[in-house]
């Protein structure tokens, strides 16, 4: 089904517009994800990287472009539907774009299991056996096997975060999304997320990732783009170069508030 | 102090009057939670016109006494060809006071969850109905526990009004042996205890159905 | 529809609202009287002794477990006798109604109080502030704020309680109603049907504008 010439995810001309707002929130925004590549988004807040993710998903509708998923085009931009809420797209077409939120949003009503199970069972209407197999699996491989039946109330942050991976994941998504995973986290549980993100990513899951961690996601990525105020600033095919050559200044000088340069040559404090 | 053959001698009258208490209570809260349903779904659903009725009623109901509401039923109505008996007054009567109350507590309850519940179902391919069915309303029925506990409790302090049309309830029966034998502090230690009976189970049981429904405590 | 016309009597209206003024003054003094001992009450329950903390629980439990009228009861046939008050029935009322607010009240200065977080004391207290400069200036205000739209929605509770006063036999806007009622009954046989309807929306009139100052209050400062 997955057709390999294809990319996984393209983006053409995207334009998101809200209400009462005097210019577009994304100004044609394109791009593309390849099969089992990793596609970062970095950007200062407030530049659209979170609603970008959202237009993906199909939570906020587009007024311009079209959104494709190996070709075939899932959401195609319409003007008018700028107060209009989520897209109208299929539960069929949902499960195939997974979503993991900032906030821990795991169904506070359901257990570990059952909240991994509950879309396939009902949405993808699989056998119930068959599917906990492959959930304990899973959560085997996020190392929360003996935490099946926990309620959520019980984990901390970064395990819940890891169950919600493993919910997204077991419907099989071509293209994965992460919106800031990590950003609700303490420090110390970062790192479990992103262990469980940098493996998904060996295993060579196609994920759209939106980060602030910047030696993350020069670890992760395979191509980056920059957002700002809504439209692409420097687009790159080979991660690393980015991250240490950008070619723009805007880049460059983004990248540069993440770094701390030795600030005085001695060791006294001000004011002595 | 007290007299108590007096009390072991009438304590079967606030037997009786607690009957007539949890009678009336019951159904009026049945009522109540009918009348909150609706109203909160024509609320939520954002019904036209429906819902201007409703919010109408809401302000009506929660703005006015039940004791006033009661004289209206059962001396007022009656103008007006209908003709209700005292208990369907009451019962009426208290209905028409707590559906407001629940309407509220349900819909208050169903405004605390938060927007990336809805989200995270639609991500993950659910339905309105499966999203409905599965995240929204049992999370909705969790959030709305304590208030419409807390309306339950004061709807049966509430009831104590329909004495006031000669309907025999806890209340009536204490002002009954107040105004016959003068037996003052009897009647009213009778009456406390008769209410304390009536109202500790309920307000316990509230607190651990919240407890047993509270999915981030328990 | 005949009938109507009973409210347009020489001295129906004035008479009525002239009852309706004893109604707003029994709950005007209760709120009035609530607030000093809400916030005594209150300022008790935040105390770490024990007795006190009992017995303000108890307090509080008791009158909140209570139907009003039970309370009217036990204050105006029991008390009266027990410690020989010639407690009139407005007075009982306003004594209950002020026990009443002031245990709802009292819970609500503690909420307000133990709502505020600690770094608040603390700030104040490295900023160098004395006790007394703490909590009028930086505590009080706060915990204002979240006191006042729950405090004006207890006015209208005690408002529409009020109504109860009728059935001790306070001459108040009911009690004139039933007056007008009884003196008309043969030339106005549905005036009941239209008396009680004006005392319904007199009673909404009062009530109404308190919910609404009382949800502006509350969606204004529930952000911060």
């Amino acid at each position: 089904m997955t057709d390999m010439q294809q990319p996984s995810l393209r983006v053409a001309h995207l334009v998101k517009q809200y209400a009462n707002a005097d210019k577009p929130v994304l100004n044609d925004i394109s791009f593309e994800v390849p099969h089992g590549k990793v596609f970062v988004i970095v950007g200062p807040s407030g530049s659209g990287k979170s609603t970008l993710l959202r237009t993906i998903a199909g939570l906020e509708p587009i007024q311009g472009g079209t959104i494709s998923l190996n070709g075939e085009v899932i959401e195609t931009g319409r003007p008018g539907t700028e107060s209009a809420g989520r897209s109208k797209r299929s539960s069929a077409l949902r499960t195939r774009v997974g979503m993991v939120f900032q906030s821990y949003d795991l169904f506070p009503n359901k257990t570990v299991l059952g909240n991994i199970t509950l879309a396939p069972t009902l949405v993808q209407k699989r056998d119930k056996t068959e599917v906990e197999k492959e959930a304990v699996a899973l959560l085997e491989r996020v190392g929360l096997v003996d935490r099946k039946d926990s309620w959520p109330h019980e984990l901390s942050g970064g395990q819940r975060q890891r169950v919600a991976i493993c919910r997204a994941l077991i419907l099989h998504p071509e293209v994965l999304l992460f919106d800031e995973v990590t950003a609700a986290l303490d420090p110390e549980m970062v790192r479990e997320v992103l262990d469980v993100m940098l493996e998904l990513a060996d295993q060579g899951q196609t994920m759209l990732i939106v980060t602030h961690e910047m030696q993350f996601a020069r670890a992760i990525a395979d191509q980056v783009i920059l957002l700002e105020d809504g439209g692409i600033v420097e687009q790159s095919d080979d991660a690393e170069r980015f991250f240490t050559h950008p070619r723009t200044e805007r880049a460059r000088q983004f990248l540069r508030t993440f770094e701390f340069d030795r600030h005085r040559a001695s060791g006294d404090a001000i004011g002595q | 102090m007290l007299d108590w053959t007096f009390i072991t001698h009438y304590a079967p009258f606030f037997v009786r009057g607690s009957e007539m208490t949890l009678f009336i209570s019951a159904f009026g809260i049945i009522l109540a939670i009918a009348v909150g349903l609706v109203c909160a779904g024509v609320e939520i659903a954002r019904i036209p016109v429906l819902r201007q009725i409703v919010r109408v009623y809401i302000e009506l109901s929660r703005n006015t006494p039940l004791l006033v509401q009661l004289y209206f039923l059962y001396f007022g109505l009656p103008k007006l060809g209908v003709v209700w008996s005292a208990e369907q007054c009451a019962i009426v009567g208290l209905g028409f006071l707590g559906g407001s109350y629940m309407a509220e507590a349900m819909r208050g309850g169903l405004e605390t969850i938060p927007n990336v519940q809805r989200e995270s179902a639609y991500v993950l391919g659910f339905n309105t109905w499966q999203t409905l069915s599965r995240v929204v309303i049992p999370q909705a029925v969790s959030t709305s526990i304590p208030g419409i506990v807390a309306n339950v409790i004061f709807l049966i302090k509430e009831s104590s009004v329909v004495s006031a049309i000669a309907l025999a309830d806890v209340m009536y029966m204490a002002k009954d042996l107040i105004g016959m034998y003068y037996s003052t502090y009897e009647s009213l230690f009778m009456l406390v205890v008769a209410y304390l009976i009536i109202l500790l189970p309920i307000s316990l049981f509230g607190t651990w159905l919240e407890r047993r429904f509270d999915y981030e405590r328990r | 529809m005949n009938g109507a016309e009973i409210l347009l009597q020489p001295g129906v209206f004035p008479r009525l609202l002239q009852g309706l003024w004893v109604t707003v003054w029994i709950a005007g003094v209760s709120v009035a009287l609530s607030v000093p001992v809400g916030l005594i009450v209150g300022w008790l329950m935040t105390m770490r002794n024990p007795v006190i903390r009992l017995l303000t629980r108890v307090y509080l439990d008791f009158i909140r477990i209570m139907p009003q009228l039970a309370l009217l009861f036990i204050a105006f046939y029991g008390f009266a006798r027990a410690w020989n008050w010639n407690l009139d029935a407005t007075g009982a009322c306003v004594f209950v109604f002020v026990l009443w607010g002031g245990a709802e009240l009292g819970d609500l200065v503690r909420g307000a109080l133990e709502s505020i977080s600690n770094a608040q004391y603390e700030s104040a207290y490295v900023l160098g502030l004395g006790p007394w400069q703490t909590f009028t200036r930086v505590i009080l205000p706060q915990a204002l704020r979240r006191l006042l739209p729950a405090s004006v929605n207890l006015a209208t509770r005690i408002v529409k309680t009020t109504s109860l006063a009728v059935l001790l036999g306070v001459v108040e806007v009911i009690k004139v109603g039933q007056q007008i009622i009884d003196a008309n009954r043969f030339q106005y046989p549905t005036g009941t049907l239209w008396i009680y309807g004006v005392i319904f929306f007199m009673y909404f009139i009062v009530c109404w504008p308190l919910s609404i100052v009382a949800r502006r209050l509350e969606k204004r400062w529930s952000h911060d």
